[in-house]
C-alpha cells in the first residue's frame, strides 16, 4: 500500500513535472508564400503542429523539407500539421529552392526576425513540435537523414496511432 | 689519470653551464597561453562543450630588442602543453569556462646532458564567467561575450635540485591572477559563414610564496574565419600580447617583458555535429622585446579535439 502510494506520488510529481515543463509556442500569422493562404497558428488547436525553421543557405534544413513533406504524407492531415518558416533575408532565395523542391505544407516568410526572435532561433535547423494545446513538447537542433523516423514515432504516439 | 679527466671535465662543463645562465636571456614566454585555448563554444542553454588541446611551444629565437641575434650556444628550449577545457552555458546569456592544464618544459643548454633540464607537471587552472548579451543568430550580425576569471595555481612551482629552477621552468606560475575577458563576433553574412572575429583580455598576475610575479598581460587578437560546407573551416588572426616586465619583491627582472605580434593561421574539421577537430599555429611577425637579451617564441603548434553535448 506504501509501496504503491509513493509510486503514484512520484507519478504524479512527474507528470507535473512534465506539463510544467511546457511552454506555449508563440504565436504568429502570415500569408504563406508557396499556399497564399491566411496561416495563423491559433486556428490549429486540436491538431500536433510541426514548426521548422529553415533558410535555403542552410543544407541540413535542405535536406529536412522534402524528408517532412514525405512525413505528413505518411500520417495525414487530420490530425496533424507542418508549418515551415523560411528566415532567408531575401526572401527570394527561399522561394527559389521552392520552386525547385515544392512542398505540401504552408510556408511562411520570416527575414526580420518576427517570428524566429520569440522562439529564440539562434542556429538552423530548428523545429518545435507543438500538441494540441499549443504547447511547446520539445524542441529538435539540426537535421541528419533518418531524424524524420524518430520524429514520425513521436508524432504517432501524441496521435495515438502507434501500434503495440 | 682517467679520473682526473673526468674530474676536470666535469669541473669544466659544471663552469660552462653555470656561465650560461649568467649571460642568457630568462624566457618570458615560456607560460602556456591559457586564455588562447579555453573553451568559449558554449553560447546557447544547456550547451556542454569538452577539448582537449596539445601544443607544442618552440621557444628558441633569441632577440635584442626587435632583432634577431645569432645564437650560439646550443641551447633549445620547448614547452609541451595539455589543455583540458569545458565550457557550459547555465542560460542563454550565461556561460562558466574552466580549464586545467599539463606542461612538460625542456631545456638544453650546451651539448652536454648536463646541461639538460626537464619539469613537468599539473600547471594552472582557469576559470571564467561569461556574459553574451548578443549572439550572432539569423536576425543578428553581432556577438558580444564579456567575462571575468581567475588563474588557480593548482600545480607545483618549486621544482629544482640545489636551487629552485627559473619562474619560466617551473610548471605553475605559483600565483593567483584575475582575468578580465572580452570577445565580439561580426557576421558578414546571414549563414556567418565569414566571420570578423576579436578577442582581447587581461591578466593581473599576482605574486608566488616567492615574491616573483609574472608581468600583467595584455592580449588582443583579430581575425577572419570561413567555413567552407559544413565540414571545414579555417581562420587567419593577427595577436598582438604586452607583458609587463616579470618582478621579484617588487623590482623588475631584466630581460622579461616585451611586445609581440603573431599570425595564427587555424584549420578545423567538423566530423559531425558533436565533433571536431583542429590544427593552430604560431608564427612570429614581430617583437619589441624589453632589455638586452630574451629568448622568444620561435613557433607553436597545436592540434584540437571538441566535442559538444
Amino acid at each position: 500500500m506504501r509501496t504503491e502510494s509513493l509510486k503514484a506520488f512520484c507519478l504524479i510529481l512527474f507528470l507535473v513535472q512534465l506539463v510544467s515543463a511546457r511552454e506555449p509556442a508563440p504565436l504568429f500569422s502570415g500569408i504563406a508564400l508557396n499556399t497564399h493562404q491566411q496561416i495563423s497558428l491559433s486556428d490549429y488547436r486540436g491538431k500536433i503542429v510541426l514548426v521548422d525553421f529553415w533558410a535555403s543557405w542552410c543544407p541540413p534544413c535542405l535536406a529536412s523539407l522534402p524528408a517532412y513533406d514525405q512525413m505528413r504524407r505518411e500520417i495525414g492531415t487530420e490530425e496533424f500539421e507542418i508549418i515551415a518558416i523560411n528566415v532567408d533575408e531575401n526572401t527570394d532565395d527561399g522561394l527559389a529552392f521552392l520552386n525547385n523542391h515544392p512542398v505540401s505544407y504552408p510556408v511562411l516568410a520570416d527575414p526580420k526576425g518576427k517570428i524566429g526572435i520569440p522562439y529564440g532561433i539562434r542556429t538552423l535547423p530548428r523545429s518545435f513540435l507543438l500538441d494540441r494545446d499549443g504547447q511547446v513538447i520539445t524542441s529538435y537542433k539540426s537535421f541528419r537523414a533518418g531524424d524524420e523516423k524518430t520524429l514520425k514515432q513521436a508524432i504517432e504516439g501524441l496521435l495515438g496511432n502507434v501500434n503495440p | 689519470m682517467i679520473a682526473r679527466f673526468i674530474k676536470s671535465a666535469s669541473l669544466a662543463l659544471l663552469i660552462f653551464s653555470l656561465h650560461i645562465p649568467a649571460f642568457a636571456a630568462t624566457c618570458s614566454c615560456a607560460g602556456v597561453p591559457l586564455l588562447a585555448f579555453i573553451d568559449t563554444s558554449a553560447t546557447e542553454k544547456g550547451q556542454l562543450f569538452i577539448s582537449y588541446y596539445a601544443e607544442y611551444h618552440q621557444i628558441n629565437d633569441l632577440v635584442s630588442g626587435s632583432d634577431d641575434v645569432n645564437d650560439e650556444t646550443g641551447r633549445d628550449r620547448n614547452t609541451f602543453s595539455q589543455v583540458l577545457s569545458a565550457s557550459y552555458a547555465l542560460t542563454d546569456h550565461w556561460a562558466i569556462s574552466a580549464l586545467a592544464s599539463y606542461v612538460k618544459h625542456n631545456r638544453t643548454i650546451g651539448s652536454s646532458f648536463l646541461g639538460k633540464t626537464t619539469t613537468s607537471g599539473i600547471s594552472d587552472s582557469v576559470i571564467l564567467a561569461r556574459y553574451t548579451p548578443v549572439f550572432i543568430t539569423p536576425f543578428s550580425r553581432h556577438a558580444l561575450s564579456l567575462g571575468l576569471g581567475v588563474r588557480i595555481p593548482t600545480g607545483e612551482d618549486d621544482f629544482g635540485d640545489t636551487f629552485v629552477l627559473s619562474e619560466d621552468m617551473q610548471p605553475s606560475t605559483g600565483a593567483f591572477g584575475e582575468i578580465l575577458w572580452a570577445s565580439y563576433s561580426y557576421a558578414f553574412n546571414q549563414a556567418a559563414t565569414v566571420q570578423l572575429n576579436t578577442s582581447v583580455n587581461y591578466t593581473f598576475n599576482e605574486e608566488n610564496d616567492r615574491q616573483y610575479a609574472f608581468g600583467d598581460e595584455f592580449n588582443f587578437a583579430s581575425g577572419i574565419s570561413q567555413s567552407i560546407g559544413t565540414k571545414f573551416s579555417y581562420s587567419a588572426a593577427l595577436r598582438y600580447r604586452t607583458t609587463r616586465a616579470d618582478s621579484r619583491f617588487g623590482f623588475a627582472i631584466p630581460n622579461t617583458g616585451g611586445q609581440w605580434l603573431d599570425f595564427i593561421p587555424a584549420v578545423q574539421y567538423a566530423v559531425n555535429d558533436h565533433l571536431n577537430f583542429g590544427l593552430s599555429g604560431r608564427i612570429p611577425v614581430a617583437r619589441k622585446l624589453n632589455g638586452a637579451l630574451q629568448f622568444t617564441t620561435s613557433y607553436s603548434v597545436a592540434f584540437s579535439v571538441s566535442y559538444g553535448f
